[in-house]
């Protein structure tokens, strides 16, 4: 994919319509339309192997805020040619179509400069219903199939979300458990493999309950008064309980948690599954017993401070936090998930019992059934995903989905496919949420510097503030619902990613933001960027920022958000 | 609001001992008894009066995780007070605490006041560490000590505003050089409001003792 942007980009939520400069602007679109189809002409020449499809945005305008006419070309050439050279018979063919499409382009700017601006997917003019169930029933075809490869139902979530009623059978596909191209047999199948990994996950987390040797460790882990723990939390040991577990990460490709440098620890090896029979399983990973062992058995803090400068946590303190953050998860989601609202308080016990949760006295059983779900899913998480293990916020992150999603081994495999990219934000290292923080930083230096050089001047740039918002991706600053539409909005545009489908088939779709990885923290800088006012004429440190930041919640607007986001992607995608 | 003094503290200690709780006893005065887990830090304030003087308590609270040691570290700098919080109920919380007072000292400011608190003392009958080895662990450390309860607010006020009396004892003593903010104190320019003094006299007064 090659982005190019021509011409200086304007902020074009204010821009309004300006008959008098119509002119004058068509004549500047022209123009640079030709220089565009020239360079794309030597461009194409140059390297034969590059794709052929390009998105050529020219966004043309003055900054006085009265007139701006914006227009998107898509230039579709040939496809690559087999990893060969193109002749130049085809780059003048690619000349001649791409002027075409410009004359077409400059149509379209007339088009659109008579009927105002074009606005994002989630301006208020513009806005869309969430996917309705008929809809999503007649994208499919006979086989269970999405019709064109996903296409017409990214564009769908990706604009309005999802009808409360479809979300647990849409997610899996928004989260990479189901390829867009599967038939309903493929899912069906892909649906058993999963929940025998599943089981299987959790018959281990089983065993560590009940290890022997272990009893005192759990008694504790339950929050009894066992006085002869050790357990300090402090793994020194960098193989245990990490890399030997594994081999549990062996889920279909799309799923594989791992890309980014630090991570080749996990090896994802899908070939070597061989059978469910419990002894492949027992000597793949490692014996619960033995996980128990090295939490006795480990040092002291200082040892393991020398030798380790990101201290581990033990499986078993995973469990522990596991626990108590469980018994403490909101419930917020009661009214969304009447079903589970309205679980007996037998049903509740049970489920707790089975996972040794305890502490719970003072819940009612909805929020009992709900903290034992969230133990069952986290602790098989934290064995599938030893590398990250347990962190605090990923129950902020996996509460929702199993409101939604009322079988366990779906919504685990859901969960999955959300941490693929949400792990890194819980890295001991902090690598992944330091990234983050610093490309927050760059949007806002690139879109208002002056609200940039007050943050620099309270050392604050490096947008410390906003920590929270990218941790657990806004479940604390925006309602359950709210919550729910800006991530299936993030989701889709990752699935589009992931998909490959952010070509041509975007541009037929009209949306002037090119589809993002990072949509969530062009949204958190929005936020900021909503209130720059106020922390430049008002706050003189970061102390009053991060207060603001924090107090947020229920003062947000998803869609406003979303459109602000939109215009932020728009003008500064290439540069970030 | 004017304040003579602003310190700054900041609670740590292990994941659910109660710091979010202590915290909101302080400043709101009321309990929540499912609170929502802390990510990164959060942050309360309240004003307090210290020999007749305003004094702003600016607090952070930090998430007790390990995961998030490093964001809460860039805390300790500029803390003049801290709250080390363990749950009385829970022995590794106690367990732990020399791990979290080596990484205080190890970031913090060699000044910083430190208060021990054993939480949670409304839960008499499932007590897993005594009274007395939390005196103990304090005596052997330097540190104040004190049970408390988030829940009954038993203590809660005692601990925020002994540890700032402490703080105001060493300034009064020319321990800090309050005009370094670093040290997590801030003079400020308001008085006591009324008849007993001006509002500039208050905060000179107050600075000058330590110059």
């Amino acid at each position: 994919m090659v982005w190019r942007k021509l011409g200086p980009t304007t902020t074009t939520t204010t821009a309004r319509r300006r008959r008098r400069s119509n002119l004058a602007n068509i004549l500047i679109s022209l123009l640079l339309v030709l220089i565009c189809s020239l360079l794309f002409d030597v461009f194409s020449g140059g390297d034969g192997r590059r794709t052929r499809s390009g998105f050529v945005e020219g966004a043309f305008g003055r900054n006085d805020g009265g007139g701006g006419v914006g227009a998107i070309f898509w230039i579709t050439g040939g496809g690559v040619g087999g990893g060969g050279g193109n002749g130049p018979q085809s780059n003048v063919g690619i000349a001649i179509a791409v002027t075409v499409m410009a004359g077409l382009a400059v149509a379209a700017t007339l088009v659109y400069s008579n009927r105002g601006h074009l606005q994002s997917p989630w301006s208020r003019r513009r806005r869309k219903h969430a996917l309705q169930p008929k809809q999503w029933k007649a994208f499919f075809d006979e086989d269970g199939r999405l019709c064109d490869g996903g296409v017409k139902f990214l564009k769908k979530a990706r604009s309005g979300g999802v009808h409360p009623s479809l979300r647990a059978e849409v997610w899996p596909f928004l989260l990479g458990v189901y390829d867009l191209k599967s038939s309903k047999e493929e899912r069906d199948a892909v649906k058993t493999t999963n929940r025998k990994e599943y089981e299987k996950l959790r018959k281990q987390c089983q065993q560590t309950y009940k290890s022997s040797d272990k009893t005192a460790q759990i008694k504790e882990m339950c929050g009894s008064d066992s006085k002869d723990d050790k357990d300090d939390g402090q793994v020194l040991d960098p193989s245990s309980p990490r890399n030997s577990l594994s081999p549990s990460l062996n889920q279909s490709d799309n799923l594989k948690p791992c890309e980014s440098g630090g991570d080749s620890e996990l090896t994802c090896t899908r070939e070597t599954e061989s059978s469910d029979s419990d002894s492949s399983v027992e000597a793949e990973v490692m014996h619960p017993e033995k996980l128990a062992q090295e939490t006795d058995t480990s040092s002291s803090n200082t040892e393991s401070k020398t030798l380790n400068p990101y201290r581990s946590e033990s499986f078993a303190t995973w469990q522990r936090i596991i626990r108590l953050d469980a018994v403490r998860a909101n419930d917020e989601w009661v009214v969304y998930s009447p079903s589970q609202a309205a679980v007996c308080l037998a049903k509740a016990l049970e489920l707790a019992e089975s996972v040794c949760l305890k502490d719970y006295n003072h819940l009612e059983a909805c929020r009992i059934f709900h903290a034992a779900r969230l133990v069952s899913i986290l602790e098989a998480y934290a064995l599938y995903d030893s590398e990250i293990g347990y962190c605090q916020g990923m129950s902020d992150l996996l509460s929702p989905l199993i409101s939604v999603i009322e079988d366990d081994s779906e919504a685990f495999w859901c969960f999955v496919g959300f941490m693929k990219k949400a792990r890194h934000n819980f890295r001991l290292d902090e690598v992944g949420i330091r990234r983050q923080l610093n490309i927050v930083s760059k949007i806002i230096k690139g879109k208002d510097s002056r609200l940039y050089h007050h943050l620099e001047e309270l050392q604050a740039e490096d947008c410390f503030f906003v920590y929270r918002m990218v941790v657990v991706l806004f479940r604390r600053e925006l309602t359950f619902e709210q919550t729910l539409c800006l991530w299936e909005v993030m989701w889709a545009d990752q699935t589009a990613i992931r998909a490959g489908i952010t070509k041509s088939a975007w541009g037929r779709m009209r949306l002037r933001a090119p589809p993002t990885d990072d949509l969530l923290l062009y949204a958190i800088a929005a936020c900021v960027l909503q209130k720059r006012k106020q922390i430049i004429d008002k706050y003189s440190s970061m102390d009053e920022i991060l207060r603001e930041c924090n107090s947020m919640a229920g003062h947000l607007d998803v869609w406003k958000l979303l459109d602000d986001a939109h215009d932020l992607v728009v003008n500064l995608h290439d540069k970030i | 609001m004017s304040y003579a003094y602003l310190f700054k503290y900041i609670i740590i200690g292990d994941t659910g001992v109660g710091k979010s709780c202590l915290l909101l006893q302080f400043t709101d005065k009321r309990f929540q008894p499912v609170h929502d887990l802390t990510i990164g830090v959060e942050f309360g304030a309240r004003m307090i009066t210290i020999d007749n003087k305003p004094i702003k308590l600016q607090i952070w609270d930090t998430a007790g995780q390990e995961s998030f040691r490093s964001i809460t570290r860039s805390y300790y700098r500029g803390a003049a007070g801290a709250l080390l919080v363990y749950d009385i109920t829970r022995r590794e919380t106690f367990n732990h605490l020399a791990s979290w007072l080596e990484d205080a000292r190890q970031h913090a400011n060699a000044n910083m006041t430190i208060m021990l608190i054993g939480n949670k003392s409304d839960l008499a009958h499932r007590r897993a560490v005594s009274t007395e080895e939390g005196e103990q662990f304090a005596k052997e450390n330097g540190l104040i000590f004190m049970e408390a309860s988030a829940k009954t607010a038993q203590n809660v006020e005692e601990a925020f505003i002994n540890t700032a009396g402490t703080i105001y004892k060493k300034i009064q003593d020319g321990v800090f050089d309050v005009s370094n903010e670093s040290y997590g104190i801030k003079v400020g320019y308001g008085g006591i409001p009324g008849p007993s003094g001006g509002k500039d006299g208050s905060a000179s007064q107050a600075g000058g003792c330590c110059s």
